[in-house]
């Protein structure tokens, strides 16, 4: 099997850094596009009109509720039907994207409900607008009360971006199915790409604790991963 | 007129269909220190509330340095000539102790920089909270430093009046000391000060004025000695035999 791995690596080796560079790409950009719609979706439905936080509500609800692939094929198959044609890197990182910016407004959601109405109140007392109190006083106690959970949801990504493989979106696992049927070397590849996935994930865990520990204020809630 | 730096004509605060404030009226000169006392649910942190419009009144006037504030769009820059002092000190929890001065200097008056450092550490300096502090999170502070630290961000705002909801209320009685004697200072520097509180030793010492509330409405008014010690209505008098029996002390022989 050694050998299977060895073979794979040196004739496979460049494809599947390119399928990584393709996994990294999607994850990243979902992640990115996630946190800032998710962190809206949150703030909306903490500040807004009704109207807008039933809207809100509702949408998360049903993203929640339907399978993260579903979305992906309502992306990648059904929407060419109403003549928005995306090719497959384009398509998962939308489904993705909107996918997690709905676990990640949750996240925010309820760490914005643990900060005490008081912190808002001081902040309007000495003068700042609503807006503004949201957003240098409440976002950033927020953010770190958050930070466990978000990072989580990175970790997350990365390994569920494989579910581009199915819209041939040329990522890891689709690299890897495809040296597979070519060599027959099964095993060895999804050893391989297993591999690669647990190191990933482990080097992302301890950067979130990097991160952690950097941003960590005496006092707001300590967290653990 | 000018002589008032605020007037409150004809307040009322009504929570559904429970008045928590009902004709509430009074004035406050420049460099005043006025002293509400009363139970509690008497309305008295409503009253300031509504004072830096952090709760809107339903009826009636309020009137900052010559301007009528109620009804007005700008109520931000208006909170920014208002200070406010919490029970619970109410420090942004992420900033150190002098960046939470440094907020409202910074982001509201928008001072530049070293103008905004000078005044911070300036109001820091006269509430006794020293240097080796400045970089501290409120969580490292202890209460009274915590409220001094609050008293500080209010300061350096340059504000017209000072509002104090209870600032010792939550303090442990040695820390109340040093948060008292930092308001004494103020009132003697000549800042004008509305006070709510229990500590009539206070309130005999430093207030001009002391207003006693109950049931939404000011009950009567006087000199600290004439409300503490010889009030006129029997439902504060009863209040303050109970109060100054907490202070071992006997209204009657005080009265003499």
């Amino acid at each position: 099997m050694l050998q299977g791995i060895f073979y794979i690596l040196n004739n496979h080796g460049y494809s599947i850094l390119l399928g990584l560079r393709y996994t990294i790409i999607i994850t990243t950009a979902s992640y990115i596009i996630g946190l800032t719609l998710g962190t809206i979706i949150a703030l909306l439905r903490i500040y807004s009109n009704r109207w807008v936080r039933i809207a809100l509500t509702v949408f998360v609800e049903v993203i929640r509720g339907t399978p993260m692939i579903v979305q992906l094929f309502f992306v990648y198959y059904a929407l060419p039907e109403l003549g928005i044609l995306l090719d497959p890197v384009t398509a998962s990182i939308i489904a993705i994207s909107i996918n997690s910016s709905v676990y990640q407004s949750e996240y925010i959601r309820s760490s914005i409900s643990s900060i005490p109405y008081s912190q808002f109140e001081s902040a309007l007392s000495i003068g700042l607008t609503r807006f503004r109190t949201i957003w240098i006083v409440i976002l950033p106690q927020a953010i770190r009360i958050a930070i466990p959970a978000l990072a989580n949801e990175a970790i997350y990504l990365f390994k569920y971006s494989s579910i581009a493989y199915f819209v041939t979106a040329p990522e890891l696992m689709y690299i890897g199915k495809s040296i597979g049927s070519r060599t027959f070397l099964y095993l060895e590849v999804y050893v391989v790409l297993a591999f690669i996935y647990i190191v990933t994930s482990i080097v992302l865990t301890e950067l979130v604790k990097i991160i952690e520990r950097k941003y960590s204020i005496p006092g707001l809630i300590k967290s653990r991963l | 007129m000018a002589d008032y730096i605020l007037v409150v004509e004809d307040l009322w605060k009504f929570y559904g269909r429970e008045a928590v404030l009902k004709n509430v009226s009074f004035t406050v000169r420049r460099g005043e220190t006025k002293v509400i006392i009363g139970p509690s649910g008497a309305g008295k942190s409503t009253l300031l509330r509504c004072i830096n419009l952090l709760v809107k009144p339903d009826r009636g006037r309020i009137i900052l340095d010559g301007d009528i504030i109620t009804g007005r769009k700008d109520v931000h820059s208006i909170r920014s000539q208002i200070g406010f002092v919490f029970q619970h000190f109410n420090l942004f929890n992420h900033l150190t102790a002098i960046d939470n001065v440094l907020l409202g200097l910074v982001k509201v008056k928008k001072l530049p920089r070293e103008e905004a450092m000078r005044k911070a550490e300036e109001a820091l300096l006269s509430v006794g909270i020293t240097e080796d502090l400045w970089r501290k999170y409120p969580v490292q502070l202890s209460g009274g430093q915590q409220q001094r630290v609050a008293i500080a961000r209010a300061i350096a705002m340059d504000p017209k009046i000072i509002l104090f909801d209870e600032p010792t209320s939550a303090l442990d009685p040695e820390l109340i000391w040093e948060v008292l004697n930092v308001m004494e200072r103020l009132s003697r520097n000549g800042m004008t000060m509305i006070v709510v509180t229990h500590e009539l030793g206070f309130a005999v010492k430093v207030a001009h004025e002391v207003m006693f509330m109950d049931g939404g409405t000011i009950v009567e008014r006087g000199s600290p000695e004439q409300i503490l010690l010889s009030p006129k209505n029997e439902r504060i008098r009863r209040f303050m035999e109970r109060m100054w029996y907490l202070y071992s002390l006997d209204i009657q022989s005080r009265a003499v």
